[in-house]
């Protein structure tokens, strides 16, 4: 069953997501997550797809399962969907409750996303029974930081943000490969707070 | 550092701003009687908020993440250097409005040296990144 509280949370955000997050920061991160989402490739599982903000920097002719907790943010997306050159199967679904045989994908690919799932290490091992043995995992995602003043900082962010969006502070890198994924590159693309994660299921 | 130049004009400019405004923000709310560091224990989470609500007009323009996070320190930054500096002596308001943009200077100046020195990749093939 979904978690009806993270739902609401982000059917509340639908309407004004776009207004926050489609100018300013996809401009800022086109160069990065086009770079990241080229790499796309067999049968795909891509989460979570919000209102489809990546679907224009996805390459075209690819066979895309996209799943969001929020039926709201999904209405939103109908545009972008429609636009896309290829094909993606959009549903309402709740990462801790997927109903994909184990080893269903060959890429696993997020945007944004752990920052929001409530059990990021459960999510992830979610993730990690869908891909196929030796399965792709790339993520754009954006986490807590290391570095004084920066970490105390997104602390106490996190302090306001949890309740109507995302966490800042998560330890995205640490939960990756506690759900079992084997790391292969960590590249930061705004100091050690937004990155791109590649890492696979090891067979 | 982005070397989009608008992106590099927008940060700069709203830091700027905002250390402006947090400064005055201090001078308004410290007084000489009191106490430096409660002073800077008390403007540097207002600072920070006010950060955090200038995000908003903000991060529809300069992105999400690249606006919090500078203007967030730069007002923490603000409200610590003004409000302690409000608090030692009587300060002008011009002296408030320079301090306040300095420190903005400052922060944003702070997170750029950072950013160039943690950007890139910082981990292949099994290293020990974390975060």
């Amino acid at each position: 069953m979904a978690d009806l509280i993270t739902q609401a949370k982000w059917d509340r955000l639908a309407p004004r997501f776009d207004t926050m997050a489609s100018k300013g920061a996809e401009a800022r991160w086109q160069p990065f997550k086009q770079k990241l989402f080229s790499e796309m490739d067999g049968k795909i599982l891509f989460l979570a797809l919000g209102t489809g903000l990546d679907i224009p920097f996805f390459p075209t002719g690819k066979d895309i399962t996209a799943i969001d907790i929020s039926p709201k943010m999904l209405e939103m997306a109908q545009d972008r969907l429609a636009e896309y050159d290829g094909t993606i199967n959009a549903q309402v679904m709740d990462v801790h409750d997927m109903p994909f045989e184990a080893g269903s994908f060959d890429q696993v690919v997020t945007s944004c996303t752990f920052c929001s799932v409530p059990d990021p290490v459960a999510g992830l091992k979610a993730l990690h029974k869908v891909l196929k043995p030796e399965g792709k995992l790339f993520m754009f995602e954006h986490t807590g930081s290391r570095f004084f003043p920066f970490r105390p900082m997104m602390n106490f962010m996190t302090l306001l943000t949890r309740r109507i969006g995302p966490d800042m502070n998560r330890p995205t890198v640490n939960n990756v490969k506690a759900a079992g994924f084997h790391v292969t590159e960590v590249n930061n693309v705004y100091l050690d707070v937004v990155k791109t994660i590649k890492a696979y299921k090891p067979a | 550092m982005d070397h989009r130049l608008d992106y590099v004009i927008g940060d700069f400019l709203a830091s700027l701003l905002l250390g402006t405004i947090v400064g005055i923000l201090s001078w308004a709310i410290v007084s000489p009687w009191w106490n430096m560091l409660v002073a800077m224990l008390i403007m540097m989470p207002i600072g920070m908020i006010a950060g955090l609500i200038a995000f908003f007009p903000a991060g529809i323009k300069l992105g999400a993440m690249e606006a919090m996070v500078p203007l967030m320190f730069t007002g923490m930054l603000s409200g610590m250097v003004v409000g302690m500096a409000a608090a030692m002596h009587a300060l002008s308001f011009t002296d408030a409005l320079g301090l306040g943009a300095a420190s903005g200077v400052a922060g944003i100046t702070f997170v750029w040296i950072a950013n160039s020195l943690l950007r890139g990749i910082t981990m292949e093939n099994g290293g020990n990144a974390r975060g």
